[in-house]
């Protein structure tokens, strides 16, 4: 019977062949589409690896202040914020803060070794970064007062797992900016936001000879739950104090999180609303040449009818028949769509492409079967006298 | 002739509703959201306020110190536009300004967030801004570093509660006092180089003595004419040229370049290479093309599908009309006329589809201070993609239906 089907339709490839592309070119858009997405809810599934509720980023411009006075001003004004009510730590770093899309990132070696990697996120921060993030750590301990004397970092899961797979990282040395010790190692920490693909990272301290202002322009604030516009004005007023030329722009993470999404989530909503209003116009189409099939196939519809096959029957072969027609658009479509991971072209995991191409599969013939349903039953309600007695 | 044509594609149209709607459906959504996409592109890179001569324009945004070991970037200082770029001569105007930073206002205890841009006076000048009230600030205040202020509408209302005598009030930023001289209309944040709530003097924000290459303002270079813009840009690249790389031990070569809008926003968002001499223009069209061709090759197959069963119960009429005569070409041009007839009602549709959507945007607060609009060079690419679209979906079965032999035609054969 299937292959009867196939039979069919391969003879009358020419007349199907538009259908064929039709449908050839509905699965690559899905497959596209559905990979982008599939990528990106993976991502957005994962934990953050750290917290960002009762965090603030506070951005400094020193304005017009002489370059060698600012590092003094801006440690009066950490002193100052710590010092506030509501306050619980401060924390100094670069401007590449959770969800700010700016990325400091270098290439970290271990010492013995020296071969090409993946470029890793570089953070800068203090002893306090542990506690105004809330970073869990899966071993060892984040640095504190203990490490003046060293040069100390504390490493990512991720970075862990790619320059130390079966050894234990703590008491190891790596290569960033000189020789360091590793002290910790945290959970996957993504501070690229909620979509962004989990990347190696490693927190440098600040060491007491970072006397420079610039590179480490940015304070992370994490405050006490319910703090609001009251402390922000405060906190905004009490740095104009100490630098008259200063300005701040107060962020709190969850906020900038929401832009991000925004950003990240905009063109995703434009991308589906392009491709729903495809497939659409695809499922339209497909359902009025299938009724239009009908129309001219009546005398051979009638003609099976009368020699016995039953109303079933008939509208199991349309139904066969379109199936089929899907299944050649679908092969087509599965070659296109394997050359994806090959080259890698849309740049996502390769276990994506997979389950994009079960998704995109399984849309296509859910698609065909539901444009078929109403066609196939209008066959199978052809009366064979009705219909021989046009020929 | 045409008007026969007209008619019976009329006449087609109605006989069966339901094709008649799918059709439609496809070409007009096709169409709204190529519109749209034009229409953010024109709203982002087109000649609107205040670049509204943005054909004479260029800016200077970024700067690239290179060698094969290190590179850094960042934007220019005033000092390096000042000292480098100022003494341009083909340029007809010249103006710096910061690329923007924020400010904080409080109307009682409710905080604003204001962007705010540090500008010469020369930048009122060479861009045009809408003022609903009041005038720019002068190159002599800008000299003297007066503490005044253009505000744009917005902030206006929020501020001040009203546009209408705002000017000559003082508006509080970080704590301090500037007097309004001027409202503008809200500039739309797509136009990034120009955008701000409010513009101050460029010496209350920046230390124009600093000597480091690096610092954050931009230049904008006004052409005397747009024929005068490759001279201008080949002046700007000749002097470059010659200007001392700083830090000439850990770098070899300066890299700026002078850009479009255009060139600007597709280095910016979309190639995002501020270091390489090729803007990326070439590549970003080539892809937008593609991209809109793959766009639209979907609908266009489905529209061809549709076609060719729908002439199909035309066969009789066809064969009539071969049987009297008709040639094969005659009736080619009769159902593209026909094809082309059914794109052009979608194309109404689908232009007033994309002026329903972009109201939708413009309400929804996605972009701040967005104004889409159709205007007539969205309408011109609307008309083009129309024909483009109905020659497109109409040539392949008006070939197969003037093959039809004519006996067959008549009895109403299907192949």
């Amino acid at each position: 019977m299937l292959k009867h089907l196939f039979t069919l339709i391969w003879n009358r490839k020419r007349a199907n062949a538009l259908l064929i592309v039709e449908i050839f070119l509905a699965f690559v858009v899905l497959f596209v589409v559905g990979s982008l997405l599939v990528y990106r809810w993976q991502n957005y599934r994962a934990p953050l690896g750290f917290a960002y509720e009762q965090v603030w980023e506070v951005g400094l411009d020193p304005g017009i202040q002489p370059k060698a006075e600012r590092y003094a001003t801006q440690q009066q004004i950490i002193q100052r914020i710590k010092s506030l009510p509501g306050v619980r730590a401060v924390t100094r770093t670069g401007s590449n803060t959770p969800f700010s899309n700016s990325h400091n990132s270098s290439n970290i070696e271990r010492p013995d070794q020296r071969i090409f990697r993946p470029p890793s996120n570089v953070y800068r921060v203090d002893d306090a970064a542990g506690d105004v993030l809330q970073v869990p750590l899966e071993e060892g301990r984040w640095f504190d007062r203990r490490d003046d004397g060293a040069p100390v970092v504390v490493i990512s899961h991720d970075m862990k797992e790619l320059l130390f797979p079966d050894e234990t990282a703590v008491g190891k040395f790596v290569v960033a900016d000189g020789k360091k010790r590793i002290v910790g190692v945290t959970a996957t920490y993504r501070a690229d936001g909620d979509f962004a693909d989990p990347k190696q990272a490693i927190f440098l301290r600040n060491g007491l000879q970072d006397t420079t202002f610039e590179h480490l322009e940015t304070l992370l604030v994490r405050v006490q739950p319910g703090a609001g516009g009251a402390l922000e004005k405060q906190i905004s007023a009490d740095i104009r104090a100490i630098g008259p030329s200063w300005s701040s722009n107060i962020t709190p993470l969850a906020e900038a999180r929401d832009k991000q999404m925004k950003t990240v989530l905009t063109p995703l909503v434009a991308l589906v609303i392009t491709c729903v209003f495809l497939i659409v116009n695809v499922a339209l189409g497909l359902f009025g040449v299938l009724w239009q099939t009908i129309n001219q196939r009546r005398s051979e519809i009638g003609l099976r009818r009368a020699i016995g096959a039953s109303a079933g029957g008939i509208s199991g072969q349309i139904l066969g028949e379109i199936l089929v027609v899907a299944t050649f658009g679908l092969a087509l479509g599965l070659l296109v769509a394997a050359q994806f991971p090959l080259l890698g072209v849309l740049g996502v995991r390769v276990g994506v492409y997979g389950t994009a191409m079960a998704l995109a599969a399984g849309l296509v013939y859910l698609l065909t079967v539901i444009c078929a349903l109403y066609p196939s039953r209008l066959a199978a309600g052809i009366q064979p006298a009705v219909a021989l007695r046009e020929e | 002739m045409l008007l026969s044509y007209f008619k019976i594609a009329w006449k087609v149209l109605q006989r069966r509703k339901f094709f008649t709607f799918i059709s439609l459906f496809g070409i007009s959504f096709t169409l709204m959201i190529l519109l749209v996409v034009y229409a953010m592109y024109d709203h982002t890179v087109g000649p609107h306020t205040p670049e509204r001569r943005v054909d004479r324009l260029l800016f200077v945004t970024h700067i690239g110190l290179w060698s094969p070991n290190s590179q850094g970037n960042s934007d220019p200082s005033y000092s390096f536009l000042n000292r480098y770029v100022r003494p341009l001569r083909t340029p007809e105007k010249i103006s710096i300004a910061t690329g923007g930073s924020y400010a904080v206002a409080y109307v009682g205890n409710t905080k604003l967030k204001l962007s705010l841009k540090g500008t010469d006076g020369v930048f009122w000048q060479v861009l045009d801004f809408d003022f609903l009230a009041g005038r720019p600030y002068s190159v002599q205040e800008v000299g003297t570093d007066a503490h005044v202020a253009v505000i744009n509408e917005s902030t206006a209302r929020r501020y001040f509660g009203a546009v209408a005598g705002a000017v000559g009030r003082t508006i509080e930023a970080d704590a301090v006092g500037y007097r309004v001289v001027g409202v503008v209309r809200d500039v739309p944040a797509a136009r990034y180089l120009s955008t701000a709530d409010i513009w101050i003097p460029l010496g209350l924000t920046v230390d124009v003595h600093e000597p480091n290459y690096f610092g954050n303002c931009m230049a904008i270079l006004l052409a005397p004419s747009a024929e005068a813009l490759p001279a201008m840009q080949e002046e700007f690249k000749q002097v470059m040229r010659h200007v001392p790389v700083q830090d000439p031990k850990e770098f070899t070569e300066l890299r700026i370049y002078a850009n479009t809008l255009l060139a600007n926003t597709v280095r910016n968002f979309v190639s995002r290479n501020d270091d390489e001499p090729d803007d990326g223009v070439a590549r970003f069209g080539r892809i937008a093309w593609g991209m809109a061709l793959l766009f639209m090759l979907l609908p266009a197959l489905n529209l061809v599908n549709l076609n060719v069963s729908r002439m199909l119960e035309r066969s009789s009429e066809i064969g009539v009309r071969k049987a009297f005569g008709a040639t094969a070409g005659r009736l080619v041009g009769q159902f593209l006329v026909e094809n082309l007839f059914l794109t052009l009602v979608g194309g109404v549709l689908g232009l007033a589809l994309a002026a329903g959507a972009l109201a939708l945007l413009n309400g929804s607060s996605v972009i701040e201070y967005a104004q889409f609009a159709l205007n007539a060079r969205v309408f011109a690419v609307a008309l083009g993609a129309v024909l483009f679209f109905g020659l497109l979906s109409g040539v392949y079965p008006a070939y197969k239906m003037s093959k039809l032999p004519a006996i067959q035609a008549l009895k109403g054969g299907t192949n």
